[in-house]
């Protein structure tokens, strides 16, 4: 379980990683932290003929909040982020998402960047993003783009990145007057989840006067649940409209059986999770 | 009350650390792959990709490795090897090295050195290999259907081994008939992988001048490696020595000379360098063996009391793609161990060990026992639901009591002391004093479990091995030598392997000689210093059989060492007494004559008794007369999510007992980590094949073994009932944590959820598979 050989570039700076790109793109991974590649490479399912190791790019690994975005540099560690007091002050349920990816030696090497490059179908922060109507930065030779979630996100681990590109930074929405809740529902701590949810709520006096719902694990890439988002709005939240909620939630998605659980199991437990997500009071889960 | 006594005067009983934490811990520990010899080069394993078929092509001619031996080259340089547990009328008792049939994923065909591992993996890419591929199939029940897949088409069957263990069919069907009321149920026990931290490994060097191979290897049983290699490789036993350096555990899964450990020894001896080669996770999971993976067609009859009258199971035990070192074992020890704690009139088993194309399946913690304790403790609890009883009283009442021991099973097993009624009483009142979580939501419910079992350990007598035809000694010796400076050190043919043997031997040695226990030093696994020991660490042998010798060989030197002071005092050995490292005689205390002294002048050959050898090494080989059965109860409290599936467990308690404590810290890690395995094979873990008998599970991504955070803080109680014909008492503790734990968490999911109770019969109740069952039981009537 060794790679098999590659050519290892480290550029000092992102116009040299650029050029790496331009030149050989197809043909190269780009390496960031790592927790995803390095076993791919290892099991020599990943053949790069380049691997583009960025950890160099200094310029890459910090992150502002201003007054309307968290922004965060495609190398910014995930641990970093989760203990930052001004993140957790300004977008609470990014660290809270966070806390479930790996375990804590993961978060230390995993780059948010990375993370969202990779576009696990069931991984957290996608789900995030799509929730927050984030949007990713590419750069190029050829100049910078910025892509929505959802012109991102293509498929199983399929984004719309060009090779000649490389994700510079993840941009993280703030809801100002919502509150933005994240649940999963993993066999382990720190699996990836079976089914992960991020809702935002914007409530005025017991009604629902804005739902953003976002799944992960249930579709080749982030899913919006806008059936529910729209059934949601102008609603009090009591009993039923939860139970109304859950069972459109349920019918909005259309998952593949797997080892962890079947497609039926999967539809329940986005209604499940949301029921909990807008009701915790209901009850916590077993674990 | 027999709880474990406090000795504060005796290193026996005694809460000491374990001598090579603070080593391991500061990383200053030696595994193989820290063994580096001048001149090593890397072996990587060709293996089979596919489950069945033929391997028409090997051809290696254009790879560029430094060595590159196939299939035929390997066959005609080794012997097979011979398979060590064999059943009645098996058909197969040894394994092909070099056999172009492919039968699983994972099968060694052949062998690549070059300078790193990673040039050994390029090399490995450019050999042309052609496989003729046949039909599959992975599961022991398809394969005994007509028209299955045949793995031996000359067999006609691939049924391996078919036999009984206990009563025979008509006994048992006579008291099934006289039964009021009978259980039945098919129980499944997954598949599962051993996986310990350090996965297999092996350096091979091969000395061309003194023509001796040593190999420095991964194994629970370094002279069992080192017969087989010398067997195998046609050289005799002297010229092997193999090294057994720290182990990252093993569980059963070391305790054999696998196929590709010969290769890279022959690839050794080829090229007259050191090779090296550490199997890497992936390839653990289809190159180390399996267990488990048995189905059991399984009854539970009573009279109208509730008094348990007989037990019977059909084991469809799945063997693999051909019978491993121990083969069947696990399954017949499944229906040996089938009675537990628990009088029957009748209890008999039959065993089918069927051949798959999937990995060979063999030792692992609690090697048949975990599911005779799954089929049984589901049974009981079971018949307590139907009987409408509370199923602690149910098993009290039907446990075999303290004034009834010894007591033969009618599967043949003479359980020697204990109290098995205590321990579930105790079990209960621990757990009665727990704090019931008092979230009210109605979603979740809860529910406390148990289970008991009575386990075999201690491996031999040899006589017993050659009933069930398990070719090894079951003998272990112990040396122990005081060396002319005072100092102490022992030696036994049982291997350190986490487990804390050291630790546990010298405590006995600095208790036997009167030393402190800095003193004492253990050597093992170095098959030219340690003596012999066919067995090696398995079975929960190694305090019950080496510590037995090794307090045997300790009380005889310390015997001599009291005669020669005594000599040497003008006293009586009697008289003699050992007092803060000075021998005295008893009421004399201006007398004396220090430890080392005696040490030294006896190693002089000087002032010795008449008829007394110079020299203070006592070598004893301990046939213990019977097998030591220890025994456990565990109870679990879990949280079941009705509509996440999710299993959360919230309380565990053991009361276990293994005769003897030599120190109380080290059998609670051994009860902890077993207890964390049964909980992986309750909760997590399971090895799954898919199409074309593809394994689907080959990292730990795909198969779950419990976390820290997984396994809740336990609560031990120990009892002490001392084997009676085991010299010191002790009893093996390494596999009862494991035993019961699945049953146990299974029967608290049971009682948490009565609607799903009799639908609880396989694990892992994993929470993918629980939502099913709680959604066939119609409780998500709610969203």
């Amino acid at each position: 379980m060794k790679p098999g050989a590659f050519e290892y570039v480290a550029p000092e700076s992102l116009e040299a990683a650029l050029a790496v790109l331009t030149d050989r793109g197809e043909d190269a991974s780009i390496l960031s932290g790592g927790q995803s590649l390095l076993p791919l490479l290892n099991m020599r399912l990943a053949r790069p003929e380049v691997l583009l190791d960025i950890n160099r790019l200094g310029e890459l690994a910090t992150w502002e909040v201003t007054g309307d975005e968290v922004r965060v540099g495609a190398l910014v560690r995930a641990a970093r982020l989760e203990r930052d007091a001004e993140v957790l002050a300004t977008l609470p349920v990014l660290p809270e998402a966070i806390s479930h990816i790996g375990h804590p030696q993961i978060r230390n090497r995993t780059t948010v960047g990375g993370n969202v490059a990779h576009a696990d179908p069931s991984s957290e922060l996608p789900g995030v993003l799509a929730a927050l109507d984030g949007s990713v930065e590419l750069r190029s030779q050829s100049g910078t783009r910025t892509l929505s979630w959802d012109e991102f996100f293509v498929s199983v681990f399929t984004t719309a990145r060009e090779p000649e590109e490389l994700v510079i930074g993840v941009r993280f929405p703030l809801l100002r007057g919502w509150d933005v809740r994240f649940t999963e529902m993993a066999r382990r701590h720190g699996d990836f989840p079976i089914v992960a949810l991020t809702v935002a709520v914007q409530e005025d006096g017991g009604v629902l006067t804005g739902l953003r719902a976002a799944a992960t694990g249930v579709a080749d890439r982030p899913v919006r649940l806008t059936e529910v988002e729209q059934a949601a709005t102008g609603r009090s939240l009591d009993d039923a409209v939860i139970a109304d909620l859950a069972g459109l939630a349920r019918d909005a998605v259309d998952p593949q059986p797997d080892g962890a659980g079947s497609a039926e199991y999967r539809k329940h437990l986005v209604g499940t999770l949301l029921s909990r997500v807008l009701a915790p009071e209901l009850g916590r889960s077993a674990a | 009350m027999t709880v474990a006594p406090e000795r504060p005067a005796s290193l026996v009983g005694a809460r000491v650390r374990r001598v090579n934490d603070p080593r391991l811990l500061r990383g200053e520990g030696r595994y193989v792959d820290d063994v580096h010899v001048a001149g090593m080069v890397h072996a990587t394993i060709v293996r089979s990709p596919i489950a069945h078929g033929v391997l028409r092509t090997f051809d290696a001619s254009a790879c560029g490795a430094l060595l590159a031996l196939g299939p035929d080259e390997i066959a005609a340089a080794t012997r097979p090897l011979q398979c060590v547990w064999l059943a009645e009328g098996q058909r197969q008792t040894e394994v092909l090295l070099g056999d172009r049939r492919v039968r699983y994923v994972g099968q060694p065909v052949g062998v690549v050195v070059a300078l790193s591992r990673a040039a050994a993996e390029d090399a490995a890419e450019l050999i042309e290999l052609d496989y003729d591929e046949l039909p599959t199939v992975a599961d022991q029940e398809q394969a005994l259907r007509d028209g299955a897949p045949l793995l031996q088409p000359e067999w006609g069957t691939n049924v391996a081994a078919d036999f009984r263990v206990g009563d025979d069919a008509e006994t048992v069907e006579a008291a099934m008939a006289r039964a009021a009321r009978v259980v039945e149920r098919r129980l499944v026990i997954p598949r599962i992988v051993p996986s310990p931290m350090e996965t297999r490994g092996v350096v091979a060097s091969w000395d061309a001048n003194l023509r001796e191979l040593t190999v420095w290897s991964s194994t629970q049983t370094p002279h069992h490696v080192r017969d087989h290699l010398a067997t195998s490789l046609r050289l005799s036993a002297d010229q092997v020595r193999v090294i057994a350096p720290d182990l990252g555990g093993g569980f059963g899964s070391k305790e054999h000379l696998y196929p590709d450990e010969v290769m890279v020894s022959l690839a050794s001896m080829r090229l007259g360098r050191p090779v090296k080669w550490i199997e890497d996770r992936v390839e653990h999971f289809t190159a180390t063996m399996h267990a488990r993976d048995a189905v059991h067609y399984a009854r539970l009859g009573m009279d109208e009391d509730g008094r348990f009258v007989a037990i019977a199971s059909d084991v469809i035990g799945n063997l693999g793609a051909h019978p491993s070192n121990v083969g069947t074992g696990p399954f017949r020890i499944s229906g040996s161990m089938l009675p537990g704690p628990y009088r029957f009139s009748s209890a008999g088993v039959r065993v089918r060990g069927v051949l798959t194309n999937t990995t060979p399946t063999g030792a692992y913690r609690g090697f048949g026992m975990q599911e005779a304790a799954w089929v049984r403790e589901r049974l009981v609890d079971e018949a307590a639901r139907e009987l409408g009883v509370d199923p602690v009283e149910l098993r009290l009442m039907n446990m075999v009591r303290e004034d009834e021991l010894p007591h033969t099973t009618p599967t043949l097993q003479d359980y020697d002391s204990g109290d098995y009624v205590e321990g579930l009483s105790m079990l209960r009142d621990m757990v009665s004093k727990r704090e019931v979580p008092s979230d009210a939501n109605p979603r979740i419910r809860r529910g406390v479990g148990y289970g008991s079992q009575v386990e075999f350990t201690g491996l031999g007598p040899s006589p017993v091995q050659k009933i069930v035809g398990f070719h090894l000694g079951g003998f272990e010796t112990g040396v122990v030598r005081v060396d002319p400076d005072g100092s102490v050190v022992v030696s036994s043919g049982v291997m350190g392997m986490g487990q804390g043997i050291e630790t546990t031997l010298a405590q006995i040695a600095a208790d036997k000689l009167g030393v402190p226990l800095e003193k004492v030093r253990v050597t093992l696994g170095d098959t030219k210093v340690a003596p012999y020991s066919a067995s090696g660490s398995i079975a929960s042998r190694s305090m019950t059989v080496g510590g037995g010798a090794v307090t045997r060989a300790s009380i005889a030197l310390s015997d001599k060492m009291r005669r020669i002071a005594a000599h040497q005092m003008e006293a009586d050995a009697g008289d003699v007494e050992l007092v803060d490292g000075v021998f005295r005689v008893k009421g004399v205390p201006s007398t004396g004559v220090a430890f080392g002294d005696v040490a030294a002048s006896t190693w002089l050959g000087w002032d010795l008794p008449p008829g007394e050898e110079a020299g203070l090494e006592v070598k004893d080989m301990h046939e213990p007369a019977n097998i030591s059965y220890s025994y456990s109860s565990h109870a679990a409290a879990v949280a079941v999510d009705l509509d996440t599936g999710k299993v959360h467990i919230e309380g565990y308690w053991v009361t276990h007992d293994s005769g003897t404590v030599i120190n109380p810290m080290i059998v609670d890690g051994q009860v902890m980590g077993g207890v964390a395995q049964g909980i992986g094979i309750a909760l997590y873990e399971k090895m799954t094949y898919g199409e074309a008998a593809q394994p689907t599970t080959t990292s730990f991504l795909d198969y779950l073994v419990p976390l820290s955070g997984d396994v809740p803080d336990l609560v031990i109680g120990h009892t002490e009932h001392p084997a009676p014909h085991i010299p010191g008492g002790m009893k093996g503790a390494g596999e009862g944590g494991t035993i019961p734990a699945p049953a146990t968490v299974a029967n608290a999911v049971a009682a948490a959820v009565p609607e799903i109770a009799g639908k609880v019969l396989e694990t892992p109740l994993s929470p993918g598979r629980m939502w099913e069952l709680l959604h066939e039981a119609g409780l998500h009537d709610r969203l």
